[in-house]
């Protein structure tokens, strides 16, 4: 019993902290989320144009661990199919536990022109489980994305999560469902150094600015540095490893009050 | 040798027009496009239908540069008077162009605004404007335009619940309800012959206004108007509806004029005279009929309106004239066409090579007395039921300094004087000044000229303005002013000051992605809120903004990015922020007639203090800036479709979400339950 009402206490905290980001929407693997102008990789459940710029087929897992609480963990898979009309993905996360758990499922549409820029649409359907009417609830909401390269190092970003500020309605409540307005940047220093910047605003919560490098130290690895700030300043590292078709991200946040937010993942590109 | 340098210039330039032409979608967006620059920094409603109109027919009949005059440039409000007169005297001294790139040869003119001027102008031996005209040419060569508008709101408001006619005639509870139904109708017919001949009939039914019943009948708004040009000794024939304007608009100017805009040498009004009036503003026009007839270097103009106006009319007097154009209630009905007014006035204009000088004179009859609710701050207003006004205006081109100016009075004595000079001591350079003095008892009814306000009264100020051009892909602009108010001003119990500054960059790297910064400052006076004052007090009210808009085209896709925010600061108390961000994309098809625009913005402004306004794209014929202050999103979409040669169609839904938990939208009959509100749209246009 202690152990559920600790938990509940540290969830409410944790919701009045993070309001801004849905826990259903898992980190990206770019470092301090700036995931929106990233041109290299495609996340799940966020910019859906990224979509558009892979080349082959690529399947992925992701684990992520807030605060070092396994109920406030996120779970999720992507596969992403590569063709010449239109590049399609499916994702999928989890959140929570037994007792409180949201998912949601998402298939997303994205095409590159001509390298110069990539526009994608993503259907989410988020569902929720509700203890009070003990069954889940759920809804429909889109994501649309655009990644344009201004020039070969230099592009821009912009997604829209849940535009239309759909909301979960039941018999006693309402879940609102965040809707969030992203927009960033990526420069290529040269090949190797990358700097992203993003700005998020959901919709009812402070503005989320973060700013991310990403260095290609060898051919196989990478380290990764960045910050984010909404109510507090969060410091961001990471690394990832290549090993033949095999991606590996790990990403830490250290939140100055609640701690320790990692993020794993790994993702397997085919080859043609 | 200069003639040798522009053929080389040519040369360099022969695969460029192709090119240039991509970077400009549509002439439409290209005009939208100016009327947003111009429009971004004003609060008014401006009359977007007159600007499109003017711009479209300049498009459909080009200016011939080999031949054109001063008055035919500056129907392109985005060419600045400088360049106006530079292209005048290019021609002038190197004879006619051969191509339109020659105009990179004019001092102060760039690719930028090559490409902008691209649809209104051409090169060639040009039209005979005084050719003879024949009946079998109208009717083969005239064209016919046929235009049908219905707007409709989804949600429904808490004025449309409609009465029966039984309901109307049944008690005074029931003047403030809505009378007809929530869709807005237009219908427009217009003809033209080259520019010679141009008539036209709009008639406009506003939302709530009622089309049938027992209250009104038919539509709500008749407009008519024919223009003839170059018939014999006459310059312009204008019957039915029309406009004047003449000078710097200190006299008459009854159409939107310049002002303070990105546009920093764009200042003053042009002298366009007699035009017709097509738009469906329902109080800023005459009625009537009036011609100009030239005389050698003369422009001889006259002209009479007798129309009815809108006003509030107790025993003989009203106090104010009643623009909105609304008659959606019986109140509104009954205030309807209530005051005669005529006017009859005049222009004489000298105009040669590098003098324009002219007189214009007004006289105003009101057959009620506009007796304005006196307070404080309109003890100046005119009051009476006649009023004469004059002025005499001037431009006079002296080397690379170009003066212009205007001085009016009133039969009251009072004054209203603006005086500048453009100089562009280098190619790249070009500068502005401009200073106005309007006496706080000078009260015109169709004066428009520049100001901080929309009102020519009770104003002096100083204007800076300059635009440099010092590397190939930029552009700089700034402008100041300084002006203060000697006599309280509506919302402004007392005298008070204020200044603004903008500068702006512009930067077009490559031919498909232009960009650019703009910041602004302004501080004003505004009354205390404070309620317990027993003097009124004003205190400063500082605002700063600054905005980024980056378009991008790739084949046929276009992109808008716009971000911009801004801090506003009122004297002791806290800073308070806005910000909007939005991200536009249009696609035109490559096998289908069709045009898709799409947006999707967010705002967050809290306090009526930080609003900002965006333009959105809109159907043929519609604008708008709308104005946001709360948080939430707006989403729209664009349709233009063109079924066949003759029949095209535009469309456009948008949303707009709050999420700042407010229950209802807007006020009074306009109340909508709820946090959304939904706006259609449909424009049928044939043309034959």
């Amino acid at each position: 019993m202690k152990k559920i009402i600790s938990v509940f206490t540290f969830i409410i905290l944790f919701q009045f902290l993070q309001a801004q980001i849905s826990s259903i929407i898992p980190s990206s693997e770019a470092i301090a989320q700036t995931s929106v102008a990233d041109s290299r990789n495609w996340s799940a459940f966020n910019n859906p144009a990224s979509l558009g710029y892979i080349e082959n087929a690529e399947i992925g897992i992701g684990f992520e661990n807030r605060y070092l609480l396994t109920e406030l963990s996120t779970k999720s898979i992507q596969l992403g199919i590569s063709s010449e009309l239109l590049n399609t993905g499916l994702s999928f996360s989890h959140f929570g536990y037994s007792l409180y758990h949201e998912m949601m499922l998402g298939i997303g549409f994205s095409r590159n022109f001509s390298d110069k820029f990539s526009m994608g649409m993503q259907f989410n359907y988020y569902t929720a489980f509700f203890t009070a009417s003990n069954s889940y609830h759920g809804a429909l909401l889109p994501q649309i994305g655009l990644s344009i390269k201004l020039s070969p190092t230099f592009n821009l970003g912009f997604q829209s999560f849940n535009p239309f500020q759909t909301n979960v309605k039941t018999e006693f409540t309402v879940k609102r469902i965040p809707a969030i307005f992203s927009l960033g940047t990526e420069y290529f220093f040269s090949p190797e150094m990358v700097w992203r910047t993003q700005i998020d605003k959901e919709v009812s919560s402070s503005y989320r600015f973060a700013c991310g490098f990403e260095y290609q130290m060898l051919q196989f690895t990478n380290i990764k540095l960045g910050a984010y700030g909404s109510d507090y300043l969060i410091p961001c590292l990471g690394c990832g490893f290549k090993t033949g078709g095999f991606l590996i991200n790990l990403n830490c946040e250290l939140h100055p009050l609640l701690g320790l937010n990692s993020n794993a993942t790994i993702k397997y590109r085919f080859r043609k | 040798m200069k003639r040798l340098f522009a053929y080389l210039v040519l040369c360099l330039l022969c695969s460029y027009p192709v090119r240039a032409q991509d970077a400009v979608s549509t002439t439409e967006q290209l005009i939208a496009d100016i009327f947003e620059q111009y429009t971004a920094e004003s609060e008014d409603d401006i009359d977007y239908d007159s600007f499109y109109e003017d711009l479209m027919f300049c498009a459909q009949n080009p200016i011939n540069l080999n031949q054109a005059t001063r008055e035919q440039l500056e129907k392109l409000p985005f060419l600045s008077d400088n360049q106006v007169e530079n292209i005048l005297a290019y021609v002038y001294q190197s004879g006619s162009m051969q191509t339109i790139f020659e105009l990179q040869l004019v001092e102060g003119i760039d690719m930028t605004d090559i490409r902008r001027m691209l649809p209104f102008v051409s090169v060639g031996d040009g039209m005979q404007n005084d050719k003879k005209i024949y009946w079998s040419d109208l009717w083969k060569y005239g064209k016919n335009e046929l235009y049908f508008r219905l707007d409709r709101g989804i949600e429904s408001k808490e004025g449309y619940h409609s009465l029966t006619d039984d309901e109307l005639d049944a008690s005074e509870s029931n003047t403030g309800k809505y009378i007809g139904n929530e869709l807005y109708n237009s219908l427009r017919y217009r003809f033209h012959y080259k520019d010679r001949v141009q008539f036209g009939l709009t008639a406009e039914k506003d939302a709530g206004e009622q089309f049938w019943g027992k209250a009104h009948k038919g539509y709500d708004f008749y407009s008519f108007h024919v223009q003839l040009n170059g018939f014999a000794k006459f310059k312009t024939v204008v019957a039915g509806d029309f406009r004047a304007n003449f000078g710097q608009g200190l006299v008459l100017h009854p159409e939107f004029s310049m002002g303070k805009s990105s546009y920093v040498l764009n200042v003053t009004p042009r002298n366009s005279g007699l035009k017709k009036f097509s738009s469906t503003d329902e109080s800023n026009f005459f009625r009537g009929g009036g011609a100009t007839i030239r005389l050698g270097k003369f422009d001889i103009s006259a002209f009479y309106s007798n129309k009815m106006i809108d006003g509030d009319t107790v025993n003989g007097t009203f106090s104010s004239s009643i623009k909105t154009g609304y008659h959606r209630t019986l109140s509104e009905l009954s205030k309807m066409h209530t005051v005669n007014q005529q006017i009859a006035g005049g222009n004489v204009t000298y105009t040669n090579m590098n003098l324009q000088l002219g007189v214009t004179a007004v006289h105003t009859e009101l057959d009620n007395a506009l007796v304005p609710n006196k307070s404080v701050y309109n003890y100046f207003y005119f009051s009476g039921k006649r009023q004469t006004t004059a002025g005499i205006f001037y431009r006079y081109r002296l080397h690379k300094l170009n003066l212009f100016g205007e001085t009016a009075t009133t039969d009251n004595g009072s004054i209203a004087t603006l005086n500048g000079c453009f100089f562009s001591p280098l190619s790249y350079i070009s500068l502005v000044m401009l200073h106005r003095h309007y006496s706080r008892d000078y009260d015109t009814f169709y004066a428009s000229s520049f100001s901080e306000t929309s009102r020519i009264n009770n104003e002096s100020g100083l204007y800076l303005g300059v635009e440099i051009r010092p590397f190939r892909k930029w552009k700089f602009a700034a402008y100041a002013d300084s002006y203060r108010f000697p006599w309280p001003k509506y919302g402004i119990d007392l005298p008070s000051i204020g200044k603004d500054y903008l500068v702006q960059a512009d930067f077009a790297p490559k031919r498909d992605i232009a960009m650019y910064w703009r910041f602004k400052f302004e501080e004003k006076q505004t009354n205390l809120s404070d309620v317990g004052n027993v003097m009124p007090v004003v205190i400063p009210l500082q605002k700063t903004s600054l905005r980024y808009q980056l378009s991008y085209s790739y084949g046929n896709f276009s992109f808008k990015n716009v971000l911009e925010a801004n801090l506003s600061r009122r004297a002791g108390e806290k800073m308070t922020y806005g910000v909007i961000a939005l991200q536009d994309v249009s696609y035109a098809f490559k096998n289908i007639p069709l045009k898709v625009n799409l947006r999707y913005q967010f705002f967050d402004a809290v306090n009526y203090e930080n609003r900002l306004y965006s333009y959105e794209n809109d159907v043929l014929y519609a604008f708008s800036i709308p104005m946001y202050f709360g948080l939430g999103n707006r989403y729209y979409l664009n349709l233009q479709y063109d079924m066949n040669k003759k029949l095209s169609l535009w469309f456009k839904i948008a949303q707009t979400v709050y999420a700042d938990d407010r229950e209802t939208l807007s006020s009074g009959n306009e109340t909508i339950s709820g946090n959304r509100k939904t706006d259609m749209r449909l424009l049928l246009k044939y043309e034959f």
